[in-house]
């Protein structure tokens, strides 16, 4: 294997989708390069997945100086962390462009330069080169979401883009003042993320710090209460976008949390981690509940995945391998079953031109195989028993109830919304009688059916036979949590009776 | 003394070509367009003679020429370099630019020229009077070029307002070397720097006075609060080539001229570092509100542009005194002045005949029409806006960190929160450019395609300048 796998992973799509641009390249043309440079992606991301070892530190390291004087470098690195994310990415997207055939070049470009910029953001081990890859990363969301989007797509767009923009801009306050705060202790420039968890950092500034980076990330997950750009984003937004959104870009965010604030800011997110929870689970029933009044099935789908965004973020605030590692395995869970359960909804939207759930009724009938995989991803993402989404959530609620019985039991319970508006909206949609708008609603097509296949088997596997994910994922999360003794006798016991359980000693 | 000389050679280039052009257009053959390729041509040469100066030249990074008087310092030649850069697309984007507006002649190069032989001055100035006259040349020059439209009312206006302002501000310096001269006994900074260091700021009411008058002046100049009143005005009122010529070149040789300024005297900074944090703080955030009420494209620009002078401040209140490179503020002077010509320059040629197009509905749709113009124009505005991966982004970095390595972590707060309030009249333009269906056809030719390379080649640098590291 050649040594810049990762630099491959990111930029080939960049260049792709910056030379699509900037040629008048037909559509049919767009779609053949987004196609293969996403299956090109997907390959070197197999062959990345084969090669990894699963050290629980970074593999296939790049590390080049940038700018000296301040040591800022150009350095990737996966672990089992990163790596569930990039691969969720590589495996996701082809699939966009085999369902959505009809699109705008710029569509294309756009949807290759987010995938190039996720998986930098994603694989970056430098805390300013992973700030670049994370604003980058919005700019096609930016204008996809404008471009492309539906009829109230301009006061979306602009609500994403201002409060995306206002979180970064503090977490970049709070990066510096890591670099900074790194050159002061140790005498020395830095930058990169690993050495960052070597910070003595208390006072009232870091805790200022603290929440510079928890709120950046809070509203890319998007967290309870900095939800409120989300419905209207993903329901105005292009279905590849929504897809990017909820799929890959929200576990960006959680990404985001388990990397710098979990190491870095142990003694803050001790104090604070019971609040974070707490805001996990509200998100998790106000979400919930929110998505059983919706009217349409895009907006419901939104409030779903916010929702179980919830559950994710949950299992990084408790503070325990369980529920970090039923997280991350949720991430990819969620990625699968949403990510297509929003396909899905795309295509619903595409040929029944409505998205109104009481306008429609009876597809089963006229699409089994449709119904079928719609219905897989669907329990999925409800966590049943032999799908994915079992696996994380039942690491995530026995995490949650090590942490604290309250919030187990509280997110445990919270989990049977999901299967309410769920089943509902299912029954409404697919069976029932048959309404006009489904009259004549095509099943997929053949190309479209095998495209989908590798993603629903892979639904089932990973909920069948989890064991050589969370092997990977394992000795990565479990290095989260090796602090030195300490840091744990340090730990203010104002939130946490138990300090024990609170944080986990390896 | 030959030494002295190679290292002035830029400015002796600039101020001979400036000559030249000036007797030469006395000639009938010698067309405007001819004075633009032979401006730009003289600025291209001493871009060069500074570039080589800058690389092979002299090895010593500090060297006082003329007997202390002007100083040559690699802080100084990065700022020549802005400046000569600056003049060159000016000087092409003119070109472009009169071929729709008919009311040039040969002599607006010259001036252009005259203008940065002054700036060059101003950016190695390490003495009082040698700063007054380095700006009065500048300043004459700039005057006549904001008002060479000379049948356009607005035009007018801009230049009686910024004359009459311009000339109290140069006042207000006079007499505060004045003052500072009778307490320290001398004009040269290092001279005040020394008497400042033995007895103190305080010490003294006439030094008081006269720092304080001299800081006006140059808060008049560099558009900073509570002096920021003419900018929108005037920049408004100039040509496109000029404002985009006052609004990169001119702050850039304010900016140097400061920072040696309160460098030097280190006590001097020290006391007014308070000052300054405030002035800094309520340039960026009156700029802000400024900003986001226009329609005008041109006046949301020169907004904008005292919000960047805000942030200049926070490198000016964070800059250390102890061996002073200036990286800091030349590189986001660089970032700034590549982005904010940039979108002048394509402004020179997307405006139309006589600048109908002004407002931001003007530039509706715009990325249909023209999406190479549209897109150029996208980056500037990131850039400025400072989202990465854009030289805006790597300057605003450069800032906040040595002002949170200074211990100014509210004032890094508060730049980056005026970062925020900026990023939407940044955008409003890119969706007006972009998500708004056209009203018009934007369908008329380019008028010479050197304003549409310069805005080009301004793109790359937005990009080069991005990737290049200094040290900090």
């Amino acid at each position: 294997m050649f040594e810049h796998v990762l630099s491959v992973i990111i930029f080939l799509p960049i260049l792709a989708g910056l030379i699509l641009l900037a040629t008048p390249a037909s559509r049919s043309v767009a779609r053949f390069t987004g196609l293969a440079v996403s299956l090109a992606t997907l390959v070197l991301s197999l062959d990345l997945y084969a090669g990894f070892q699963a050290t629980g530190h970074l593999e296939f390291v790049e590390n080049i100086p940038w700018i000296e004087s301040l040591g800022i470098s150009y350095a990737l690195g996966v672990d089992g962390i990163s790596l569930f994310i990039l691969m969720a990415g590589s495996v996701l997207l082809p699939l966009v462009y085999f369902v959505f055939g009809t699109r705008e070049k710029g569509y294309y470009a756009n949807l290759l330069l987010v995938q190039g910029a996720m998986a930098g953001a994603v694989c970056a081990a430098d805390m300013i080169l992973f700030y670049i890859f994370w604003e980058v990363m919005l700019l096609p969301v930016f204008f996809m979401l404008g471009l492309y989007g539906g009829p109230q797509r301009l006061p979306a767009t602009l609500k994403i883009t201002l409060y995306t923009i206002a979180g970064s801009l503090l977490m970049l306050a709070a990066i510096v003042y890591l670099g900074v705060s790194y050159h002061a202790q140790f005498g020395e420039w830095s930058f990169a993320m690993d050495k960052m968890a070597a910070l003595n950092l208390t006072g009232r500034v870091a805790a200022v710090a603290f929440f510079g980076f928890m709120i950046a990330f809070a509203i890319k997950i998007p967290l309870f209460p900095f939800h409120t750009w989300l419905p209207d984003a993903y329901t105005e937004a292009p279905t590849a976008t929504t897809f990017v959104l909820s799929a890959i870009m929200a576990k960006i965010g959680v990404y985001g949390v388990i990397r710098f604030v979990v190491p870095v800011f142990d003694l803050e997110f001790a104090r604070f981690a019971i609040l974070l929870a707490y805001a996990g689970v509200i998100g998790m029933m106000y979400c919930g509940l929110a998505a059983i009044a919706q009217k349409d099935f895009k907006r419901m789908l939104a409030f779903s995945s916010a929702s179980h965004m919830g559950v994710i973020a949950l299992g990084v605030f408790c503070m325990n391998i369980q529920a970090l590692t039923g997280s991350i395995y949720q991430i990819v869970a969620h990625a699968t079953s949403t990510g297509v359960l929003f396909l899905f909804a795309g295509i619903l939207e595409e040929r029944t031109n409505t998205r109104t759930i009481d306008d429609l009724g009876g597809i089963a009938a006229k699409a089994p195989v449709f119904a079928l995989y719609f219905a897989i991803a669907m329990l999925a993402s409800v966590g049943l028993p032999g799908t994915s989404g079992f696996i994380g959530e039942f690491m995530i609620v026995l995490g949650a109830i090590k942490f604290n019985t309250a919030v187990g039991v509280l997110a445990g319970t919270t989990l049977i919304i999901g299967v309410c508006y769920m089943l509902w909206m299912f029954q409404r949609v697919f069976f029932e009688k048959t309404a006009s708008r489904s009259e004549n609603f095509k099943e997929l097509s053949l190309v479209e059916g095998l495209a989908f296949l590798p993603v629903i088997l892979l639904i089932i596997v990973m909920g069948i036979y989890p064991h050589p994910f969370l092997s990977k994922i394992t000795p990565s999360t479990a290095l989260q949590f090796a602090q030195p003794a300490s840091v744990v006798a340090q730990a203010p016991a104002s939130n946490a009776q138990n300090l024990g359980l609170t944080i986990e000693q390896k | 003394m030959t030494n002295d000389l190679m290292l002035l050679m830029p400015l002796i280039i600039v101020g001979a070509g400036a000559i030249l052009l000036m007797i030469a257009s006395t000639y009938d053959k010698f067309t405007h367009e001819l004075a633009a390729y032979g401006s730009a041509g003289v600025f291209a040469v001493a871009f060069l003679v500074q570039l080589s100066s800058c690389i092979a030249g002299n090895v010593a990074p500090f060297s006082e020429v003329f007997n202390g008087i002007l100083v040559v310092s690699n802080f100084s030649k990065a700022a020549g370099l802005i400046i000569l850069a600056c003049g060159c697309f000016t000087a092409l984007s003119s070109q472009t630019y009169f071929r729709r507006n008919n009311f040039c002649s040969p002599e607006y190069y010259s001036l252009t020229a005259f203008a940065a032989a002054g700036m060059l001055l101003l950016t190695m100035a390490q003495e009082l009077i040698s700063v007054f006259i380095a700006l009065e040349i500048m300043s004459l020059a700039i005057y006549i070029l904001v008002g060479y439209d000379r049948k356009n009312v607005i035009s007018t206006e801009a230049v009686l307002k910024y004359l009459m302002l311009g000339a109290f501000a140069g006042a207000f310096f006079v007499m505060g070397s004045a003052l500072v001269y009778g307490a320290a006994g001398s004009t040269k900074f290092v001279k005040i720097g020394q008497y400042l260091a033995a007895n103190g700021m305080l010490h003294s009411p006439v030094m008081i006075g006269g720092a304080f008058f001299i800081m006006v002046a140059f808060l008049f100049k560099a558009a900073a609060f509570p002096f920021h009143a003419w900018v929108v005005d005037v920049y408004d009122g100039a040509s496109v080539p000029v404002t985009g010529y006052m609004a990169t070149a001119l702050k850039t040789a304010i900016f140097a001229v400061f920072a040696n300024f309160l460098v030097i005297d280190g006590a001097l900074q020290h006391k007014w570092i308070t000052f300054l944090f405030y002035i800094s703080v309520l340039t960026m955030f009156v700029g802000n509100l400024i900003a986001i009420g226009q329609q005008s494209l041109k006046r949301m620009l020169a907004a904008s542009g005292i919000v960047h002078s805000g942030y200049l401040l926070i490198a000016l209140v964070a800059v250390g005194t102890k061996d002073f490179t200036g990286s800091v503020i030349a590189f986001y002077l660089a970032a700034y002045a590549a982005s904010t010509l940039g979108i002048f320059t394509a402004l020179s040629y997307l405006g139309g005949t006589g600048e109908a197009r002004k407002t931001f509905d003007d530039f509706k749709g715009l990325a249909k029409a023209r999406p190479y113009s549209a897109a150029a124009i996208s980056i500037f505005l990131l850039s400025m806006a400072g989202i990465p991966p854009t030289a805006g982004f790597m300057g605003k970095f450069y800032i906040i960190t040595s002002a949170i390595d200074a211990g100014q972590i509210t004032l890094a707060v508060l730049g980056i929160v005026s970062s925020i309030i900026s990023m939407w009249y940044y955008l409003r333009l890119i969706i007006a450019m972009y998500f708004h269906e056209a009203s018009e056809q934007f369908d008329e030719p380019a008028p010479s395609s050197l304003a549409p390379v310069c805005t080009f080649i301004l793109v790359l640098c937005v990009f080069a300048i991005s990737l290049y590291p200094i040290a900090v």
